[in-house]
């Protein structure tokens, strides 16, 4: 037995409703059949024990489309969130996803306006499931049994969650609820250095994948936009009807669309799908990997489970890594 | 924290013709300079900018004037596309934005002491531009310089008025596919005309920019000189959209071309599927 601070499950929806007396916050919610993060108001069902939400919370950080600059007569403003905010009820694995792209977002050059919205927020995550070593975040509420949920602080901006009367000492002998993963696919991204070689060897060696990937991918950038953290994007210029007003917009892009590596003039550095297919590929687990340490991928699943044409890739990977070994036998992990 | 993302006002105080579809550009900052870097200059040659215009975008130029020139920067814009466009609109006296300079450019201090052959093709020359702008302000510090510079028809030649004060310090080789009556250089290809460069392979650099096909002339000119891949310098071209590696437009293999280039040495992405 040891003490800890834990919340009521039926205080959930409570501490929600106290964090937007002063935030605006956000929670998974069913809307027109979907999960979605949206905003809470009074009445609305939070979600526990989500599997996915459609779109994933980096929305929050890197959004479909956002306003970096607006220019009035001349005057150029730069756009910043100004109201901090909460995204609560976070899933484990889309935090792992955030973390990463604070990585990401901060390194030198770092960006500016991500780095804002990330600095307004406070991320509250609620884990059905053991939690193991946190990722990061500010809050996560880990189930500990049927009617609590213990707090683990990670920051003072989660502590003063924590510290709000809604909470109680207990002292508890917490409950395992263990993981569902991992899956075949957690199990493969463990070992990064494997899957950056096993990516990378495909391509030459293993082009048979690439050539049947190719055909089966339309090309719909579905798998970018769900992903927690696929982060490309381009930048344009929106005018008002009347010229007054010039806004300088970010907005998600996808390296499986057909004009991402095209330049002025109309050369395409990558000009099949099989080779924008597998460019998605090589950049989560081999690029990523060389630039950052390890494979850009928290096996959440979600890009399979929204792809229009049924690629899974948890199998593609699978079928990669046991031809590079077959290949490499000294490779065998 | 600086913000990238956000451009500078500039002044068009000169524009210029050079081709049918090519203008090129003298841009004064409001500030009186443009800032130096830790080398004393403005820019690196090789480095690019994002040069645009509220309400049509942004898109990478090379710069084209002498690092050494704090008054003011040079871009060469062909007309191609929805910013560049926009940009053949304006007149001298508007104002533009700029932002940068981005990427490695190339290495000057391994240059220095050595023969360089730089070759280019088409609207590839403006860095290299620069860089013969910098050799020339430097010139005690490299050995013999060559330019090899191949265009379409002599009107696709840009930069046309500077060739008789480059000639003065290095030799300029040109070369067109299809000449006009008054032509008098060379017709065919730039890789013609390795018989007429003298170098020393083991102490010579090459600098390239060019569309695509260029590089493979380069094979034809470099190799046959002797000169190693890894002291061959290419300019690569990409779809820079951030200028700060996250956006990944401008990705070839395990490289960003924003950050990590754009001049990288040949045998670096010679293999690169994209």
């Amino acid at each position: 037995m040891t003490a800890a601070r834990v919340i009521e499950k039926e205080k959930i929806p409570k501490l929600a409703q106290e964090l937007s007396k002063r935030f605006d916050v956000f929670v998974p919610q069913k809307k027109d059949q979907e999960i979605v993060f949206d905003r809470f108001e009074n009445g609305v069902k939070i979600l526990l024990g989500y599997k996915t939400t459609l779109l994933p919370p980096k929305i929050f950080f890197l959004s479909p489309e956002e306003d970096l600059f607006r220019v009035t007569n001349g005057r150029v403003r730069e756009i910043k969130i100004e109201k901090p905010f909460v995204v609560f009820g976070i899933h484990l694995k889309d935090l792992s996803g955030i973390v990463q792209l604070d990585q990401i977002m901060g390194k030198t050059p770092a960006d500016p306006f991500y780095l804002n919205r990330r600095k307004m927020a406070t991320l509250v995550v609620i884990s059905e499931e053991e939690v193991g070593v946190p990722p990061g975040g500010d809050l996560i509420l880990e189930k500990i049994s049927e009617g609590y949920y213990r707090a683990i602080t990670l920051t003072p901006k989660g502590r003063r969650i924590a510290m709000l009367p809604l909470f109680e000492v207990k002292n508890i002998s917490a409950k395992k609820y263990p993981p569902s993963y991992p899956t075949k696919l957690d199990q493969m991204i463990v070992d990064s250095e494997l899957v950056a070689q096993a990516v990378e060897w495909s391509r030459q060696n293993y082009s048979q994948i690439w050539e049947r990937l190719g055909k089966l991918c339309i090309g719909c950038g579905i798998c970018t936009y769900v992903c927690p953290l696929c982060y490309c994007t381009t930048i344009e210029d929106k005018t008002s009807f009347d010229q007054s007003i010039c806004t300088r917009c970010r907005k998600w892009d996808a390296c499986t669309l057909p004009g991402f590596a095209q330049i002025a003039g109309g050369y395409n550095f990558r000009p099949s799908q099989k080779e924008r297919y597998f460019n998605w590929f090589y950049h989560k687990f081999v690029r990523a990997y060389y630039e950052f340490g390890q494979v850009q991928c928290v096996a959440c699943h979600h890009c399979q489970l929204y792809c229009p044409a049924g690629i899974n890739i948890e199998k593609v990977l699978e079928e990669i890594i046991s031809q590079f070994q077959k290949a490499n036998p000294e490779r065998k992990s | 924290m600086k913000n990238h993302f956000h451009p500078q006002k500039v002044k068009i105080t000169k524009l210029k013709d050079m081709s049918s579809d090519v203008k090129l550009f003298r841009l004064k900052p409001m500030a009186e300079k443009f800032p130096l870097n830790k080398d004393d200059l403005v820019f690196i040659p090789g480095q690019f900018v994002l040069a645009g215009l509220w309400g049509y975008g942004e898109a990478p130029f090379g710069l084209a004037s002498s690092p050494l020139e704090q008054g003011f920067v040079e871009i060469a814009v062909r007309k191609v596309g929805t910013v560049t466009t926009a940009l053949h609109r304006l007149e001298e006296g508007n104002e533009m934005t700029l932002r940068g300079p981005y990427g490695n450019g190339y290495p000057l201090d391994f240059f220095a002491g050595k023969d360089v052959v730089l070759v280019t093709g088409g609207c590839g020359i403006p860095p290299i531009a620069a860089l013969i702008e910098y050799i020339i302000a430097k010139r005690d510090r490299f050995g013999r310089v060559y330019l090899l510079y191949g265009a379409l028809t002599p009107k696709d030649l840009l930069f046309r008025e500077h060739y008789s004060a480059w000639e003065k310090s290095i030799r300029v080789i040109l070369a067109v596919d299809k000449p006009t009556p008054d032509w008098k250089g060379h017709v065919g290809l730039v890789s013609e005309l390795v018989k007429d460069i003298k170098i020393n392979p083991r102490n010579t650099v090459a600098a390239m920019c060019g569309p695509g096909p260029m590089t493979k002339a380069l094979e034809n000119i470099l190799r046959p000189l002797g000169v190693s891949d890894r002291r061959i310098f290419v300019s690569e071209e990409r779809r820079m959209n951030c200028g700060i590696g996250k956006c990944q437009h401008c990705t070839t293999g395990d490289k960003y071309v924003c950050i990590d280039g754009p001049i990288f040495n040949y045998d670096e992405v010679q293999g690169n599927w994209d």
